[in-house]
């Protein structure tokens, strides 16, 4: 699958307060405050000179690994602070609970740090997401970006405080060699330093035969949907309602994808939408004998059939080198006609 | 209270369904004749066999509609899954079970028919059977202690169950209903109507063919939902064919679970026969058991 994809931008305005949305869900537990009801918060654009640090919330990484990224970001004229938890292991994690979360707990905290750039995913960050106090982070409002495993920490921020943060790409998908990148890798790339920088974010695929064509508008939303399937029910889980939801995941059965679109389903991420956008979705093919008999298009379809928002499928979201940054928590509008589908942040 | 469906006498029909994955009807043949021969008659559904094409027994319809039909079936006592796989949550949502609640009937599996418990014990406070399902009759299993325990579980015996003590074992002694299942199912599940509530209980978990870092995950979920801070006990049964990422997990799913209940003081047991193994006792969901976790032995009782 050979898509092109063309990306414009606007260039937008700075720190921005706004109401968004109606909670119309009341399943979730104690929590305190549901996102929809809570003031958006916009963290500051970044400004030549900002400092941008990089932590490991979830699995391990060495500097030398994080060495390219580094360069390419400090080419874009941004400091770096590198983290405690840069080039610490304890077996797959990027160090222990403890030091994870104190690292990041640094960051929240530091009020000359304008973002925080997570490493790698992996796993781990559910491991430390309790133990994060917030408040630091709603003084001094800071970019959150990774994706993976670091979706626990989008939702947690999403749910929580309502405060937008950035679906990207992480130090590990950087290239080595960035003059030879590929125009995808580093169209991707450079993504991140638009939506830092606060350019609107404007993206646009070609149509796909099974999409269901529309206009919503909401705060968008998503990321892993294996990691917001096990964030259900707990101080991390997000409520869909009113919003545009992306989902993305890899490595995954093709039954098991089935599993965890029901799991949407049961437990009301569905129902309330204003649009999908279906991302990447590597799947690992059926044992034999096994065939599960249905693609990823009839199972999100089958899903979605009681609804009538906009749905696209392929878009550049994902494990994958197509993977372009997102504002989480930000206004988009999806428009989904017979020629093509567009996501742009609005407002 | 929970509702205890009434208890198989000879002659009572159990009906076989396969509401997830495709079985082939000579994989059932030894638990069926091993039925007849506990003096049951037994009906075989349409999702039993058949000419599915894929993973499922049949269509979601086909599906639902065996599984309903045997619900409904005035002269069917007991249902026994012939399999679990993947297939419930897609039907769940649509099963009736408005006959079921006047006229309880005992249903039986375990897997993907954690599905059925949860959801069961959850909206109708109705008892069913966690045990084990067709192919485990098959190579001799018929004679092991665990086939037993589901015969001696239809008879209405009150079961009784020991197991050897393990080091991660936290002793004393718990009261409570039973409940729990396969822990991907219960994870799966959390949120939806089907979750089910486990203050004051006593869990059991298992799980087959999980990465190390899910397991992980899944009891992160257990815990961050509150599903494991009130419980009565912890009733850890097997975890069986784990697998592990390209850079080791660096612990065992037993220490993944020690290290997450690690805070809780109620009696936890590890190594129970509970598990996709053969190693599988029949448990009554939703009903009262006594669990003892000793300096020698584990015990379960009714």
């Amino acid at each position: 699958m050979n898509r092109k994809y063309f990306l414009s931008s606007i260039l937008g305005i700075g720190t921005t307060v706004s109401t968004l949305g109606v909670s119309r869900r009341k399943a979730l537990p104690e929590l305190s405050g549901a996102s929809s009801e809570l003031p958006l918060i916009t963290p500051a654009y970044l400004q030549a000179g900002d400092t941008i640090g990089i932590t490991c919330p979830a699995g391990a990484i060495t500097l030398k690994e994080i060495e390219p990224a580094m360069q390419l970001i400090q080419s874009w004229g941004f400091r770096i602070k590198v983290g405690e938890t840069v080039g610490k292991k304890d077996f797959t994690f990027g160090g222990t609970d403890a030091e994870r979360a104190a690292d990041m707990q640094q960051m929240m905290d530091d009020p000359s740090l304008k973002a925080i750039l997570c490493a790698r995913g992996g796993y781990g960050s559910v491991h430390i997401i309790d133990r994060l106090d917030l408040a630091g982070l709603t003084r001094h409002p800071k970019w959150v970006i990774g994706f993976s495993d670091i979706t626990v920490i989008l939702c947690h921020l999403h749910r929580n405080l309502n405060m937008a943060a950035i679906h990207s790409k992480m130090c590990n998908s950087f290239p080595d060699d960035w003059s030879k990148a590929e125009p995808i890798q580093a169209e991707s790339i450079l993504s991140i330093r638009q939506a830092l920088a606060g350019e609107k974010m404007q993206y646009s695929i070609p149509r796909d035969d099974k999409n269901r064509t529309g206009i919503g508008e909401g705060p968008l939303v998503g990321g892993n949907l294996k990691t917001i399937e096990t964030l259900s029910g707990t101080r991390s889980d997000i409520d869909t309602t009113g919003k545009i939801l992306f989902v993305e995941d890899t490595g995954e059965y093709l039954y098991s994808i089935d599993r965890m679109f029901w799991n949407l389903e049961r437990t009301g991420k569905l129902s309330g939408l204003k649009g999908l956008v279906v991302g990447g979705f590597k799947t690992k093919p059926d044992d034999p004998g096994d065939d599960f008999g249905r693609t990823l298009y009839d199972i999100v379809l089958d899903r979605v059939k009681g609804y009538t928002y906009p749905v696209c499928f392929g878009f550049p979201v994902g494990h994958q080198k197509n993977n372009f940054a997102l504002k989480n928590g930000m206004s988009h509008r999806l428009t989904v006609d017979g020629q093509k589908a567009t996501l742009e942040e609005i407002m | 209270m929970t509702k205890l469906p009434p208890y198989l006498r000879p002659g009572d029909t159990i009906g076989i369904v396969c509401p997830a994955g495709y079985m082939p009807l000579e994989k059932a043949q030894t638990c069926i004749q091993t039925l007849q021969e506990w003096g049951y008659r037994v009906r075989i559904g349409n999702t039993l066999g058949g000419d599915s094409p894929n993973y499922f027994s049949g269509t979601d319809e086909q599906r639902l509609a065996d599984l309903q039909t045997m619900l409904d079936a005035e002269d069917v006592q007991a249902i026994l899954c012939g399999r679990g796989g993947y297939g419930l949550t897609r039907i769940i949502d649509r099963i009736d079970f408005s006959t079921f609640k006047k006229q309880p009937k005992w249903i039986i599996g375990y897997s993907d028919i954690t599905v059925l418990h949860a959801h069961i014990h959850k909206n109708y406070k109705t008892a069913t059977l966690h045990s084990p399902m067709a192919s485990a009759f098959n190579d001799e299993g018929y004679r092991s202690e665990y086939v037993e325990s589901l015969w001696q579980a239809l008879e209405g015996k009150k079961a009784r169950y020991e197991c050897p003590v393990h080091p991660y074992d936290k002793k004393g002694t718990a009261i409570g209903e039973l409940v729990g299942g396969n822990l991907s199912l219960l994870a799966h599940m959390i949120g939806t109507d089907s979750d089910m509530k486990t203050k004051g209980k006593i869990l059991f978990l298992e799980d087959v063919g999980e990465y190390l870092y899910n397991i992980d995950r899944m009891f992160y979920q257990l815990k961050r939902s509150g599903k494991l801070d009130k419980l009565a006990g912890l009733i850890i049964g097997g975890f069986t064919d784990t697998k592990d990422t390209t850079r080791p997990y660096g612990s065992g799913a037993y220490e993944i679970i020690r290290d997450v209940v690690q805070e809780y003081d109620y009696p936890v047991c590890f190594g129970f026969p509970v598990s996709h193994e053969k190693e599988n006792y029949a448990l009554k969901v939703g009903v009262g058991h006594k669990l003892k976790v000793g300096k020698h032995k584990v015990t379960l009782e009714e």
